[in-house]
């Protein structure tokens, strides 16, 4: 009898202690939710992330069931970041802006802009610099109490490195990447005054004060044009709470509004194909921001592509190597072929160079950029990111029809913006990246169900066959063949084919409640294949969601 | 009034009628970049639960890796690294590494410019002083000085007078002739002490004649190793010359020719060494002999600088005069990478100094080709093969008793300086494997 009474004494203590952790835990929750977010600062290095792409990860990889997986089946993993309409939100990631609405020639080739760049009205107070390899780089506030961070040309190719982060920040901020206001200085030696606090990291690794005869060194290595002018491309320092870099991989977990995982966000993925197009070899995670802005009252996290000095024909020290953009930083894959090709295998790079007369530059401020043996599958960046890999046949075509809402003309305007002296210069940039463009768009579309723009008017449902639109296919011969299934139950309600791009929508395929799935393929004269799957979801209101096979 | 006003509702009316015949079947256009999705976006992990407990050991090592890394460039330790290599053969000091044939064990050492350190390098630019230290603990300490002048009075004309110390603590012997055992082994402890002068003139860049004059001191202490016995009851009843050490003169004579675009990552060219060399004791004892070596390499271009064929030939006869003989230290020695100045020849598939023989014939080829190239990096393979014998008299040369050795190496270099050369080779006594910075030829 006594230990019974032990017993439920024992039961009611701990019934106690159990509400009583509730409570209390309930208690913290309730003062963290009225907590602002505490973002942690996430740390990536070059060599960090050689390691841990190069290293890491493709040894890790080969670990991943799932990914086993997905390869012995010959599944992909779909993006998780697209909505109904196969379309990417907004987000701190993406803002939807060339391909929402056309933009104007102007704001092309301004790009992304608070001010127009350093104000010159008074000396540039030097804050800092950086000595890498030899040629230096700027930490300057201006009149305005603005600060940036200039880089030079060097030596032999003005305009080179200048020109490319100009014109690549251009070209990601319309495609719809956050990226910071980067504009193009040209400055007299005596505009710039070293503060009193100066500091300069030395390229022996040391940090000193800057002198003033320190500076005139670093500028005395530094090319200057006719006028006596140093070019720099000048980048404002973003005002916000900086976080480090953001990974294309995992989430920021501390970051409540950043719930799909990077490697699985369709502009992430979609980064290695506009790398391609725009020759970004060292795109990589340690080379991106993250910073913290207040919004109406909100904080919100905005991440930032930075850094395009690996762009076009150029690297930080120059014209681009020739095996860059052809093979990963270590590349396991070609390695071991080389290794048993026993050394009788000219890689395209190899070739390429071979025939270039092993020269980089016909064009010192293009650099080494053509589009011979380019080849938009092969494109490698520095680092192999899973997240670039996993580039589904949607995700493509998400990029390929992206793409092509640059004219000529609005890829000459962006290149407009890298202010080349001679004009042939842009034309020839110009040039190569139209031709990429079409090589790249090509190359998805032929993989891709390219319909799209699809729209319910007049009980027909219209859209556009892009391919055609795009003048990558022929107007002749083309076959839609249309299987109308209704959602949520097997079996085909209709199959019909048509020959023009659109379809009428009998009465009856529309349910009175639910959708209707109406799937689309396409088959070609040019071609024996039927493309993959294209699904329309449908009801009385219209088109409710549309997905591209992946 | 009210007719217009009736006449207006009407007009109204049908207006809405229209428009509302017109937007039938029409849909309502909706804002395709709207976050609306299937499924409402939740976080969830990258990887099934099993791949993540397969990972977790690996994260365990990647978290301190990447904090090192990181750390490591934000305080650019690398760069201050490269700065103090730098600043340290400014000063004159250089700084010396690799790793031995022997256990693949690291040596260290220094290189002191001693004019450059006394800051008259400037004032005396064809003038030289250089002491050497290297030490590989349990293996070998080394220490050497050298003074000279590169080019007298401008002409090709140089001279040097030399002194070293070397101590060799474990040198092994496997006994002498083309068919001894492995199981024979073991080894002893040699010090040299050497004076000596040379003289030589350049002929032009690539031609060099150098004549020498030398005073050595070679001390043997026995020592077992590896549970093994001392050299004399292991080799008891066996002649080993010299094994009570001797004080010697050599006279030498060596001719050079090298036109290789790189010494340590040649593509093409080739080098030849010729050397004479006659050594006497001055002890009284019987080593009086004739050293004759030839040693000549030629790389090929295989219509392409990534394609590198190299052959090699060494050969070296010592032969007695006057009823002399041949020390064992001072014989030709095959086995081992090759890779360092004291080392035997590179017959990769057997142990450093595996063939002691009076005369010593070798063929290295070796294949090396380009299989990544990454900016300044560049990784060769090499499929190579040692084709080597030991042997008394010129005529007891047996094809039959040719040691062969095939492997393959890969090679990394920044800037054509090999950083790294990992190479496994198999013979008829097994397989080995060397790491080391230096390549063989």
């Amino acid at each position: 009898m006594n230990m019974k009474l032990k017993k439920i004494k024992l039961a009611h203590q701990a019934l106690a202690f159990v509400i009583l952790g509730f409570g209390v835990f309930g208690l913290t929750g309730l003062a963290m939710a009225g907590e602002t977010v505490k973002f942690k600062e996430s740390e990536s290095s070059f060599y960090s992330d050689l390691f841990d792409q190069n290293v890491y990860s493709e040894g890790v990889n080969q670990l991943d069931l799932g990914r086993w997986g997905r390869k012995l089946f010959g599944k992909e993993l779909s993006s998780k970041d697209v909505n109904v309409f196969d379309e990417v939100p907004d987000s701190g990631f993406f803002t939807n802006r060339q391909g929402r609405e056309k933009l104007s020639r102007e704001a092309l080739e301004k790009g992304y802009q608070e001010t127009s760049g350093p104000d010159l009205s008074k000396p540039l107070e030097v804050l800092a610099a950086e000595q890498r390899g030899i040629y230096p780089r700027f930490w300057v506030r201006d009149a305005r109490g603005d600060e940036y961070l200039l880089e030079f040309d060097p030596q032999g190719n003005m305009e080179l490195v200048t020109g490319a982060e100009i014109i690549a920040s251009r070209f990601y901020y319309a495609l719809g990447y956050t990226v910071p206001q980067f504009t193009i200085l040209s400055i007299k030696p005596g505009q710039f005054q070293v503060a009193s606090q100066a500091t300069t990291w030395e390229d022996t690794g040391f940090k000193k004060t800057l002198s003033q005869k320190r500076f005139e060194e670093y500028l005395m290595v530094l090319p200057q044009n006719a006028e006596g002018l140093y070019r720099a491309s000048a980048c404002k320092i973003m005002k916000g709470d900086y976080h480090g870099t953001f990974s294309f991989e995992s989430r920021r977990k501390d970051d409540p509004a950043d719930l799909v995982n990077h490697r699985d966000r369709r502009e992430i993925r979609t980064l290695g194909i506009f790398a391609a197009w725009l020759n970004h070899y060292d795109l990589r995670a340690s080379d991106t921001l993250d910073m913290s802005v207040e919004k109406n009252g909100q904080i919100e996290m905005k991440h930032y592509l930075t850094d395009f000095n690996g762009a076009l024909g150029s690297t930080q020290e120059g014209p681009k190597g020739p095996m860059l953009g052809y093979e990963y930083a270590i590349d396991y894959g070609e390695t071991i072929k080389s290794i048993l090709a026993l050394g009788f295998r000219e890689k395209p790079w190899q070739k390429k160079w071979r025939l270039a007369g092993e020269k980089k530059q016909t064009f010192p401020a293009v650099g080494y950029f053509t589009n011979e043996f380019f080849t938009p599958a092969d494109y490698k960046t520095e680092f192999p990111y899973e997240a670039f890999r996993l580039v589904t046949r949607a995700d493509g075509f998400w990029a390929a029809k992206l793409l092509m809402s640059f004219s000529e003309e609005d890829i000459r305007a962006m290149v407009k913006a890298g202010q080349y002296r001679e004009a042939k210069d842009a034309e020839v940039i110009a040039k190569i990246l139209i031709e990429r463009r079409d090589m790249i768009v090509r190359y998805w579309l032929s993989r891709v169900n390219p319909l799209d723009g699809f729209s319910l008017s007049g009980g027909k449902l219209s859209f556009k066959d892009l391919a055609i639109d795009y003048g990558m296919a022929s107007k002749e011969g083309n076959v839609y063949h249309v299987e109308v299934m209704n959602d949520g139950r097997k079996g085909k309600i209709a199959q019909s084919e048509a020959k023009t791009p659109g379809i009428d929508i009998r009465p009856e395929w529309i349910p009175a409640k639910g959708e209707t799935r109406i799937i689309f393929r396409v088959s070609r004269a040019s071609t024996k294949t039927v493309s993959p799957a294209v699904t329309v979801l449908l009801n009385a209101a219209g088109v409710q969601g549309i997905r591209h096979e992946d | 009034m009210t007719a217009k006003a009736r006449k207006l509702f009407s007009f109204l009316c049908l207006g809405l009628f229209a428009f509302a015949l017109i937007g039938y079947g029409e849909e309502q256009k909706a804002d395709l970049y709207a976050p609306v999705y299937n499924k409402p976006l939740s976080a969830q992990p990258l990887k099934d639960v099993l791949s993540r407990i397969i990972e977790f050991p690996f994260k365990l090592i990647k978290w301190p890796t990447d904090k090192g890394i990181i750390y490591t460039e934000q305080h650019r330790l690398d760069k201050k690294t490269k700065w103090i290599y730098e600043q340290s053969l400014k000063q004159g000091v250089k700084p010396l590494f690799g790793f031995t044939d022997l256990s693949a064990l690291p040596f260290f050492g220094a290189e002191f410019n001693l004019l450059t350190l006394a800051r008259q390098k400037e004032k005396y630019p064809d003038l030289f002083a250089t002491t050497t230290l290297l030490y590989c603990p349990s293996v070998f300490f080394s220490i050497g000085s050298e003074i000279g002048a590169q080019k007298i009075g401008g002409t090709g004309f140089h001279t040097k007078g030399l002194f070293s110390y070397d101590r060799q603590q474990k040198e092994p012997f496997y006994g002498i002739g083309p068919h001894t055992s492995m199981g024979d082994s073991t080894s002893y402890r040699l010090t040299t002490t050497r004076v000596g002068a040379a003289a030589g003139y350049e002929f032009s860049p690539t031609i060099d004649l150098d004549a020498g004059f030398d005073y050595r001191k070679e001390n043997i202490l026995n020592r077992a190793h590896d549970g093994k016995g001392d050299i004399r009851s292991i080799f008891a009843g066996q002649n080993i010359p010299g094994i009570g050490g001797d004080d010697l003169l050599d006279y030498s004579l060596v001719l050079g020719r090298d036109t290789r675009d790189s010494k340590d990552e040649a593509t093409k060219g080739s080098y030849q060494k010729l050397l004479f060399q006659f050594t006497d004791s001055v002890k009284g004892t019987s080593a009086r002999f004739f050293k004759y070596q030839i040693d000549m390499a030629k790389y090929f271009q295989l219509a392409s600088p990534r394609r590198i064929l190299v052959t090699r030939l060494f050969a070296e006869h010592n032969e007695k005069i006057d009823h002399g003989e041949v020390p064992f230290y001072d014989m030709a020695k095959l086995g081992g990478a090759g890779a360092n100045a004291r080392d035997s020849e590179t017959e990769r598939a057997f142990v450093y100094n595996r063939f002691y023989g009076q005369s010593a014939l070798l063929l290295n080829l070796e294949y090396r080709y380009t299989v990544m190239e990454y900016k300044e990096f560049k990784l060769k393979t090499a499929f190579f093969s040692d084709t080597g014998e030991v042997f008394g008299k010129i005529h007891q040369f047996r094809v039959v008793d040719l040691q062969e050795s095939y492997g393959i190496g890969f090679y990394l270099s920044y800037a054509r300086n090999t950083l790294l050369n990992f190479s496994v080779a198999h013979g008829n006594e097994g397989t080995r494997f060397y790491v080391k910075n230096k390549l063989a030829f």
